[in-house]
């Protein structure tokens, strides 16, 4: 059995180094281009969230590559998420491939399932094995995001564009190569040192725009057209609302963030008093928690059609204009052009420093 | 008459007029599951269930004005009736409907319903939104059914009877469905006489696409008029729907896709219909993932009855409709003598 | 005489001013892009020149629009810019104590909020073309109107023909319907009109708190069938300035003379540019799996600019 999944951000290092790991045979897909996006897109419904297409595009690729099992996550809804891995199967099979589709259920719905079809991926292992492998790559995959999330914040400072990136991309390397938990610890400090190295210019006082929406548009560069690291390059100073880790954490406090779900709840209760799937009362809550902490705006990414962003995007005005933050929704498909972004980005980033400018000028500065 | 005197809860949220409580209800989504029980509950407790008019241009207009963009068209069109009605009652009620059957939901824009509607930029009268989630259990769900009487009495025993009430109707309303009464007839209670024609065409979708007869532009009485016999999810016994629900890989957690996918199912294994129609509306999210369902379905069944999806959004033309629909019958009703000859 | 260069490069219209010390406009060219942004700069400047007093100094130039980065690299930009601040700092200009400009062209609208003469809050139009000019040109070559007669028609119109429909594709076969069923032609113009204003707000005004005094500027400002559309669904005032359709070049404009106040000397060109041969070229890169492709643009083997990628490690900065 040949293993292939579909790219999420950085979910490619993290389930390499398993299936290594438990000797599981696997293919990578290519990585996500515009080519996984227009099978993605010929292949799926037409109104169909964009997740699910750029993933059924990652899946023929991973097949074509000559994959004969899909290893997905499900889940128990209500958004549609939790069923695209029924529908990966039915379009996949349609289209004339043969493979197996294990999708690993959520293990609070049913533990047994859940053991079982990991004992079906890894099944040169048994189920202790597999679960001393998961919880070192675990500390690994927290590893990468506490770097991400470092430079996110100091991409704003670094005086020679690209340098941070360049270090970042060493610094993943680096923990790419660890192997025990003490030299993930190690890989861990390598990285963040590498990012701490870069020339900076401390006097700068960057915008802080924090990032909110669904999780995949945040997690995967090439969805969300790098925005990043060009508004990093642009000096703006950047906080995530989810990092993959918090997504597919089991506790409710966020390993990366550092936010309790309840807490983020808590905050979106005066604007979304119940949770609607996905990310939609989160994003309301992380829109909350950035306008308390004074950041200049907030972007959101809301993929075409995503329910639960939606829902989120209709109390915005209200927070809006309560809170006094400006919040620039983008909305993403294969229609979205990446120059419309960049001027809309261009003109948010305009707004901002004008908005600043002017909140200055008023206490006397 | 019941005269809302009931300051200590809410802060006494209901004026006064004319000594009797206007709740509004807008005539759009789960109005076209849930009406009769929120009708006889509503009025057995004293107050005046005011329903907005049928959907007209006027409301789709406010509708689409006041709703995001890329919400999709039933739920624009709940704005419109709230707007249409939030200057004519006391009360709005809003529910927020989150799970209507343990382990599966409605759909999530009815779990964010009530905060959308708050949010909106206008004055609104108070908006009840209790929140119903069966998958709590029933001790939740009948402290949410007194949570939502007490808005008019603290008489626990009077809401318990006037819930019950309200489950009789809706039993004998879904009983009317059961027997073969199309969903408009059995809310309205005014039955005309069902073609006899030969052709059948089951109709799937939500209901509040298809019995919104400005949404789905008449769908069904245009099928009607060609002496078209139409079948509808309702129709098919909760039994079989279940049964074949069952049988599915994965389980939906979508209540209300069940029906259209049992129904469909159904007819497909027993082809007691002779077309099936699929009306799903542009952006909605479950409906984009079940047409998958059924298109494979078909597939595996060697189409063995012909499905002609329609979507339908705020855009969609009459003329598009009617060419649409005189093909599909064309063509089952050629491939109908075809068959028999 | 000194004077401050503004160009505005959109898919549609490429558009040249030069604005005096004193922001008056000088001259001003309009004209189509025809898909070649560098030629349409070019032919403009040239152009441009034989209208300007032969004394003038250009003390700093600005490019915005689509294709700003390359227009700036053709003229030698001191400032490039994004349209939407471009069009905000134009509008405030002419009118300091605007707080909506609606601004729709021939691919794409837009709105912007101003308070107290800065922009705080835009929208563009997403992915339909149903809010923009090329809806309307595409209608008149149907109806076989000139666009520029279609104002006056519209006015004309006493019983407007409803067009239903908010996407291009049906409202032209709601407009075709309505020709079929015998309305006169300047009830279907100016139904039309209100079908696109009616886009237009639905669309991309949705949400905003539209507050007056209005400034309406863009090509489509010259159809006046629009602007008493827009009067009559809002029920307010709209002005249009008097050099609407370049407002976009005005602002860069605007912004090359601001920033030319602490700056010696600008990297404007001259207009000579417009006999330089500017070779465009493309390749894939293929330091990642993204494969972007990145334009470069070059003058006798040097390489002005670069763009395109998605990483930056191709960029030149312009000096």
């Amino acid at each position: 059995m040949k293993i292939t999944f579909p790219h999420m951000g950085t979910l490619d290092i993290i389930l390499s180094d398993l299936f290594t790991r438990l000797d599981v045979d696997f293919v990578l897909p290519p990585k996500t281009t515009t080519k996984a996006i227009n099978l993605g897109v010929k292949y799926a419904p037409e109104f169909a969230c964009f997740p699910l297409k750029v993933t059924i595009g990652n899946l023929i690729e991973g097949l074509e590559a000559g994959a004969d099992a899909v290893v997905m996550v499900g889940g128990i809804g209500p958004c549609r998420f939790g069923f695209y891995a029924e529908i990966q199967n039915k379009i996949l099979h349609d289209m004339g491939y043969d493979f197996e589709m294990i999708t690993l259920e959520p293990p609070m719905a049913d533990i047994k399932d859940f053991a079982r079809k990991c004992k079906k991926i890894a099944s040169k292992k048994t189920l202790w094995q597999i679960l001393q492998a998961v919880r070192i790559v675990w500390k690994k995959a927290v590893a990468i995001d506490e770097v991400e999330r470092e430079v996110l914040k100091r991409r704003a400072f670094e005086k020679n564009s690209r340098d941070t990136t360049v270090a970042h991309k060493k610094g993943l390397a680096v923990l790419k190569e660890a192997i025990t938990p003490y030299e993930i610890k190690e890989a861990r400090e390598k990285a963040l040192s590498l990012i701490n190295e870069v020339e900076k210019d401390l006097r700068r006082c960057p915008l802080k725009i924090g990032i909110v929406g669904e999780f995949y548009a945040l997690l995967e560069p090439y969805v969300n057209f790098d925005i990043e690291e060009y508004l990093g390059q642009k000096g703006i100073y950047l906080e995530r609302a989810v990092y993959l880790t918090d997504w597919m954490g089991p506790s409710k406090k966020n390993s990366v963030m550092g936010i309790d779900s309840d807490e983020l709840a808590k905050a979106a209760k005066p604007y979304l008093s119940h949770f609607v799937g996905g990310e939609g009362q989160t994003t309301v809550g992380h829109i909350v928690k950035f306008a308390e902490e004074g950041f200049d705006g907030v972007i959101q990414l809301l993929p075409f059609t995503c329910m639960p962003e939606i829902i989120a995007k209709s109390v915005l005005p209200k927070i809006c204009k309560e809170l006094d933050i400006p919040v620039l929704t983008l909305i993403i498909d294969e229609q979205t052009g990446r120059a419309g972004v960049i001027t809309r980005l261009e003109a948010f980033i305009d707004l901002l420093w004008n908005r600043r400018k002017k909140k200055l000028s008023a206490v006397g500065c | 008459m019941f005269i809302c005197v009931n300051w200590s809860y809410n802060l006494g949220v209901f004026t006064k007029v004319g000594g009797q409580m206007k709740i509004g209800v807008p005539r759009a989504l789960l109005y076209y599951k849930y009406f009769p029980l929120w009708d006889a509950f509503f009025s057995e407790l004293g107050a005046e269930v005011v329903l907005s008019p049928q959907t007209n241009k006027r409301i789709l207009n406010l509708g689409t004005e006041a709703a995001e963009n890329e919400v999709c068209l039933p739920v624009k069109v709940f704005y419109g009736h709230v707007l249409s009605l939030k200057d004519k009652v006391n009360a709005l009620f809003v529910p927020r409907i989150v799970s209507v059957e343990g382990g599966a939901y409605t759909c999530p824009k009815f779990l964010g319903l009530p905060d959308m509607i708050r949010a909106l930029d206008v004055d609104l009268p108070q908006i009840i939104s209790p929140t119903f989630d069966l998958k709590l259990g029933l001790w939740e769900f009948y402290r949410s059914v007194y949570e939502l009487g007490g808005f008019f009495t603290k008489n626990v025993f009077k809401i318990i009877m006037a819930f019950q009430k309200g489950l009789n109707k809706l039993n004998s309303f879904e009983n009317l469905l059961h027997d073969g009464h199309l969903l408009n007839e059995a809310l309205t209670g005014r039955f005309s006489p069902a073609p006899r024609g030969p052709l059948r065409i089951g109709v799937v979708g939500h209901p509040y696409n298809i019995f919104d007869s400005y949404v789905s532009m008449n769908l069904i009485e245009r099928l009607q008029k060609k002496d078209i016999r139409v079948l509808t999810a309702e129709m098919v016994s909760p039994e079989i729907i279940n049964e074949i629900v069952s049988n599915l890989q994965k389980k939906l957690f979508w209540t209300y896709e069940k029906d259209v996918v049992g129904a469909v199912f159904h007819w497909l294994d027993t082809r007691a219909v002779d077309g099936i129609i699929y009306v799903l509306s542009f952006a909605c999210g479950p409906d984009s993932l079940i047409q998958i369902l059924i298109e494979h379905e078909a597939k595996e069944k060697g189409f063995s009855v012909p499905i002609m999806p329609i979507v339908i959004d705020e855009h969609s033309g009459e003329a598009g409709l009617v060419t649409r629909l005189e093909a599909f019958t064309d063509m089952i009703s050629r491939k109908a003598v075809k068959e028999k000859s | 005489m000194i004077g401050y260069l503004g160009v505005d490069v959109g898919s549609v219209s490429t558009n040249l001013v030069v604005i005096d010390e004193e922001t008056n406009v000088v001259s001003y060219i309009y004209r189509r892009t025809m898909g070649d942004p560098i030629h349409a700069v070019q032919n403009g400047l040239r152009e441009l020149k034989e209208l300007l007093p032969a004394e003038i100094v250009i003390n700093g130039a600005g490019t915005t629009g689509s294709a700003r980065y390359l227009s700036g690299v053709v003229v030698g930009a001191d400032i490039v810019k994004n349209e939407i601040t471009a069009h905000a700092v134009a509008a405030s200009h002419v009118a300091p104590d605007v707080q909506t400009v609606l601004e729709i062209g021939g691919q794409d609208s837009k709105i912007i909020i101003l308070r107290e003469g800065v922009a705080v809050d835009f929208a563009m139009n997403t992915v339909c073309a149903a809010g923009t000019g090329s809806f309307l040109d595409h209608q008149a070559e149907r109806i076989g109107i000139p666009i520029e007669e279609f104002g006056n028609y519209a006015l004309k119109s006493q019983n407007p023909a409803q067009i239903a429909g908010r996407c291009t594709v049906f409202a032209e076969s709601d407009m075709i319907h309505k020709q079929q069923m015998g309305y006169h032609v300047e009830d279907i113009i100016y139904g039309l009109c209100q079908s696109l204003v009616r886009n237009y707000l639905n669309n991309v005004a949705k949400g905003k708190e539209l507050m007056s005094p209005i400034i309406f500027q863009g090509g489509v400002a010259a159809n006046l069938g629009i602007k008493k559309a827009f009067e009559e669904t809002l029920g307010m005032e709209i002005m249009i300035p008097k050099h609407y359709s370049v407002m976009g070049a005005i602002g860069a404009a605007l912004l090359a003379k601001e920033k030319a106040g602490n700056k010696i000397e600008s990297s404007f060109k001259g207009f000579s540019t417009s006999d330089i041969d500017f070779k465009t070229s493309s390749f894939h890169c293929k330091g990642c799996s993204n494969n972007c492709e990145i334009v470069k643009i070059e003058v006798d083997g040097e390489v002005l600019a670069r763009w395109g990628g998605r990483c930056g490690k191709w960029e030149i900065e312009q000096t």
